[in-house]
């Protein structure tokens, strides 16, 4: 029965990539690979889906196999986009979330999605793009995924687009990203200002102000109008995909856990960040929910001998997701959640446009990471040891970017705070997008480490 | 090269060697509150209000950094890593307050920890916006406000408008001051080197403007009329980051060229205008502050930045531009990428130069100067 659902979910992406090829032409097609040749990587897709599946059996591998599938059918629509409809495309970062521009009628991509999805399907995807980077005068220290952003806009590998819309999110490297991005594509960009303290009503209504002024920048240099029942709609959407996650995190919160890892970290990765409030995404979650209340009524657990109950602080290690699978089945361990999905004010009031423009602004402002790496401490610590309370777990792992100086710079009062409160904590040290940094074997050998040493843990047989 | 009495630079020099100097001791003495602050986005004449004192806070000296190092990592800038070093070893216990400024990760963080293991009784952040708009001009004025509230508050001084103003006549002084020294290097052969105007620069920001002001004017007086003993080799700018130590501008020049003009925040271009004084003295503050100080944690004002730069070198004559950042530093590591290629494309010579905080490898830097003025011809 795994077996099957393998095949199926394999048969339903290649007929998507398929699709794609056919409804833009074979010929056209050609000349956007040529252009774009990073698009062969997406045939790699399949390999990462048995990699993720590896092991893992029933609905946990259904769940794994229906997202990756989703993000497939995402990316294949983002390239629609990119494809035949190049007269509406803009450009967003990945912390300005796409609503408002599909609601104005825009067609959307993410500049930053390929440094997160690339290195996903083959660790060394990047690895060019982050050396075109440097050549260029970026220092090697700066974080990887700017810098593997760059080295594509330097090379041309990103596309045309009429606008982009930009902030001074998450950290410095990213923000100043956007003064070459700007330069090398020749494109005009709107900066949202998210301000330090945004926990009050004065940073609510500064920054819906912005969004309304980037409504009326991108209706000044795009086709696109905004229209507030589309909107609307999307948040709506949107407003249910929160629901249900929210349900799903009560869910796992069950020792064992009903869905873990990829299950739970990549939806939210993904359908909250570029295609929030879209049908299909809002449908994902609606499946995912009903996989885990399933899992909840006959008493199954996601991870087949779950011992250890984990949290992943930080971005997840793009370059070698199969971590997570490895160490479930070598010691037990179940990611349950991340802080790139714990989200603390999703929901968004609907009833006029200035209150929708009031919930999409604190949903940027206090999303996971922009409330994390902007504003004092507590922002990152607290929601640290609240998580670990909330859902029960047994260990923190902190995935130790050398390229985010902002996080490595509280990993002393992390580890002094855990101490006192006699919790077990992993800072991984490796790089986002650039896996000559740590090896996979280096970042191996960091975990058999603590799990030998801290937590005193067996492998299992 | 200087025709300037060395008693008189010696001064400025003394002034700098602790991170605390007389000037700053002796207003201790008489009463005065001394207010630590680690960028050029803090109001400094609010903070010269009534009985307060603004240092700009340095770590001269700094050996290493090993403490700091295990609380903020050691891929953070060396200036941060080097404050929190002297924080923690109790060098800054003379300050009864700080004042940071939302201006980077790096000096976020180290408020975050400074808070954490030092616990001052009034460290205050001041929440920069990185937008140069009307929108962020009026937030920041707003924050300005609620900081001379706190101060007034929590020092019991008083930072209503007349002590403002009176605040602000006596900086305007001070900075037209400098302002006339630092117009001097505009000479064929300027009377004062790089190095020496940077020590008055830097003594300026770390003493008491009041106890500091005869200072400088007995130097303006004396080198007002002179010239430099003979033609500097070339006419150097120093644009970048951060930089509190004059001798690693000593390094540069002793290659033979003359650093004439700087563009780095700890620096005198742009910012020695005097504030205008037109209605609400605290507002004019913060209006001055906010639109003087070109820091690249600016977005959307590049152009702008370059084109001061390419207005400062013509301005000065300036022969070749030497870059220079704090490594790990993200704003101006980025920042430098493109503004090379900028001034290239107009047909300036720059030269890009990572350093560390405290001034290291100086025969590599040496070299590296060298080897800039023969590629320029000099």
């Amino acid at each position: 029965m795994d077996q099957i659902v393998f095949i199926k979910y394999s048969i339903l992406i290649l007929l998507r990539i398929a699709r794609l090829g056919l409804k833009h032409g074979p010929i056209d097609m050609i000349r956007e690979i040529r252009k774009y040749d990073w698009l062969w990587y997406l045939l790699k897709v399949i390999g990462l889906m048995r990699r993720m599946s590896r092991g893992r059996t029933g609905l946990y591998r259904e769940a794994i196999c229906l997202v990756i599938y989703t993000v497939v059918c995402s990316i294949g629509e983002l390239l629609e986009g990119v494809f035949l409809h190049s007269d509406r495309l803009i450009m967003n970062e990945d912390m300005v979330p796409s609503e408002i521009a599909r609601a104005m009628g825009l067609t959307t991509w993410t500049t930053e999605v390929l440094g997160i999805l690339l290195p996903m399907l083959d660790p060394t995807a990047m690895e060019e793009y982050i050396d075109a980077s440097e050549n260029e005068g970026i220092p090697p220290d700066v974080c990887s995924l700017p810098k593997s952003t760059m080295g594509m806009a330097l090379k041309g590998k990103l596309p045309d687009v009429l606008a982009i819309v930009a902030s001074n999110l998450p950290c410095d490297g990213g923000m100043m990203s956007y003064e070459l991005i700007e330069k090398a594509l020749k494109a005009p960009t709107y900066r949202l200002d998210v301000p330090f303290n945004f926990y009050n009503e004065r940073a609510t209504r500064y920054f819906a102000d912005d969004l309304k002024k980037m409504i009326a920048w991108l209706e000044e240099r795009t086709p696109g109008r905004m229209d507030w029942d589309r909107f609307s709609e999307i948040c709506e959407r949107r407003n249910r995909m929160a629901e249900l996650e929210m349900e799903i995190w009560d869910m796992i919160r069950t020792r064992p856990a009903p869905l873990a890892a990829e299950a739970v970290y990549l939806p939210h990765l993904w359908h909250f960040n570029i295609t929030a409030g879209s049908e299909a995404s809002l449908k994902l979650y609606e499946r995912l929910a009903e996989l885990c209340r399933k899992n909840i009524s006959e008493k199954k657990g996601a991870v087949r001998n779950e011992k250890y109950r984990a949290v992943l602080w930080n971005p997840p290690f793009l370059h070698f997701l199969d971590i997570f699978n490895w160490v479930e089945q070598t010691y037990g361990v179940a990611l349950i959640i991340d802080s790139m999905t714990y989200n603390s004010l999703p929901i968004i009031d609907t009833s006029t446009p200035d209150s929708m423009l009031r919930g999409m602004g604190n949903i940027i402002m206090q999303g996971p990471m922009a409330r994390h790496t902007r504003g004092p401490a507590e922002n990152y610590l607290d929601d640290i040891f609240r998580i670990y309370k909330q859902f029960d777990l047994d260990m923190i792992w902190v995935a130790g970017h050398v390229g985010c100086k902002n996080t490595a710079a509280l990993n002393g009062v992390l580890r002094e705070m855990c101490r006192e409160a006699g919790i077990p904590l992993l800072i991984l040290d490796y790089d986002l997008s650039d896996p000559r940094i740590v090896t996979h074997e280096g970042m191996i050998t960091q975990v058999e480490h603590f799990m030998e040493n801290v937590m005193k843990a067996e492998k299992l047989s | 090269m200087i025709n300037t009495d060395c008693k008189t630079i010696d001064y400025f020099h003394e002034l700098l060697v602790e991170p605390q100097n007389s000037l700053l001791e002796q207003s201790v003495e008489e009463g005065l509150i001394p207010i630590g602050y680690t960028c050029s986005y803090v109001p400094v004449p609010l903070l010269s209000a009534d009985r307060l004192v603004p240092v700009r806070v340095r770590a001269p000296g700094i050996a290493g950094t090993e403490i700091a190092d295990n609380y903020l990592s050691s891929v953070i800038c060396s200036y941060t890593r080097s404050l929190l070093e002297f924080a923690i070893d109790g060098r800054y216990d003379l300050l009864k307050g700080w004042v940071f400024v939302a201006s980077c990760d790096h000096l976020r963080r180290l408020w975050d920890n400074l808070t954490y293991l030092k616990k001052p009784s009034f460290n205050h952040m001041l929440d920069m916006p990185h937008k140069t708009g009307q929108a962020g001009e009026d937030w920041y004025i707003e924050e300005v406000r609620d900081l001379a509230e706190k101060l007034a508050c929590h020092f019991a001084v008083d930072t209503g408008s007349a002590m403002i103003e009176k605040s602000v006549r006596g900086y305007n002084e001070l900075l037209a001051l400098l302002r006339s020294i630092g117009e001097l290097r505009m000479k064929e052969r300027p009377p004062i080197s790089g190095s020496d105007f940077h020590r008055v620069i830097m003594a300026a920001q770390v003493s008491p403007t009041r106890l500091i002001v005869p200072h400088v004017r007995t130097l303006l007086d004396e080198i007002a009329d002179g010239d430099g003993e003979k033609e500097p080799r070339a006419r150097l700018m120093v644009a970048g980051g951060e930089l509190d130590d004059p001798e690693y501008i000593r390094a540069i020049e002793s290659q033979g060229g003359i650093v004439v003009a700087d563009r780095f925040c700890t620096g005198s271009i742009p910012g020695l205008e005097a504030i205008p004084l037109s209605g609400d003295p605290l507002e004019d503050v913060a209006r001055h502050v906010f639109r003087k100080t070109m820091c690249p944690r600016m977005m959307e004002d590049f152009d702008t930045r370059v084109e001061k730069i390419i207005e400062t070198v013509k301005e000065y004559r300036v022969d070749g531009v030497i870059i220079q950042i704090v490594k790990f530093c993200d704003i101006w590591g980025v920042e430098s990428g493109s503004l090379v290629s900028a001034l290239r494309d107009a047909g300036i010579p720059v030269l890009k130069l990572e350093r560390e905080y405290r001034l290291s490898g100086e025969g590599q830097l040496r070299t590296r100067v060298q080897a800039f003025l023969e590629s320029m011809g000099r």
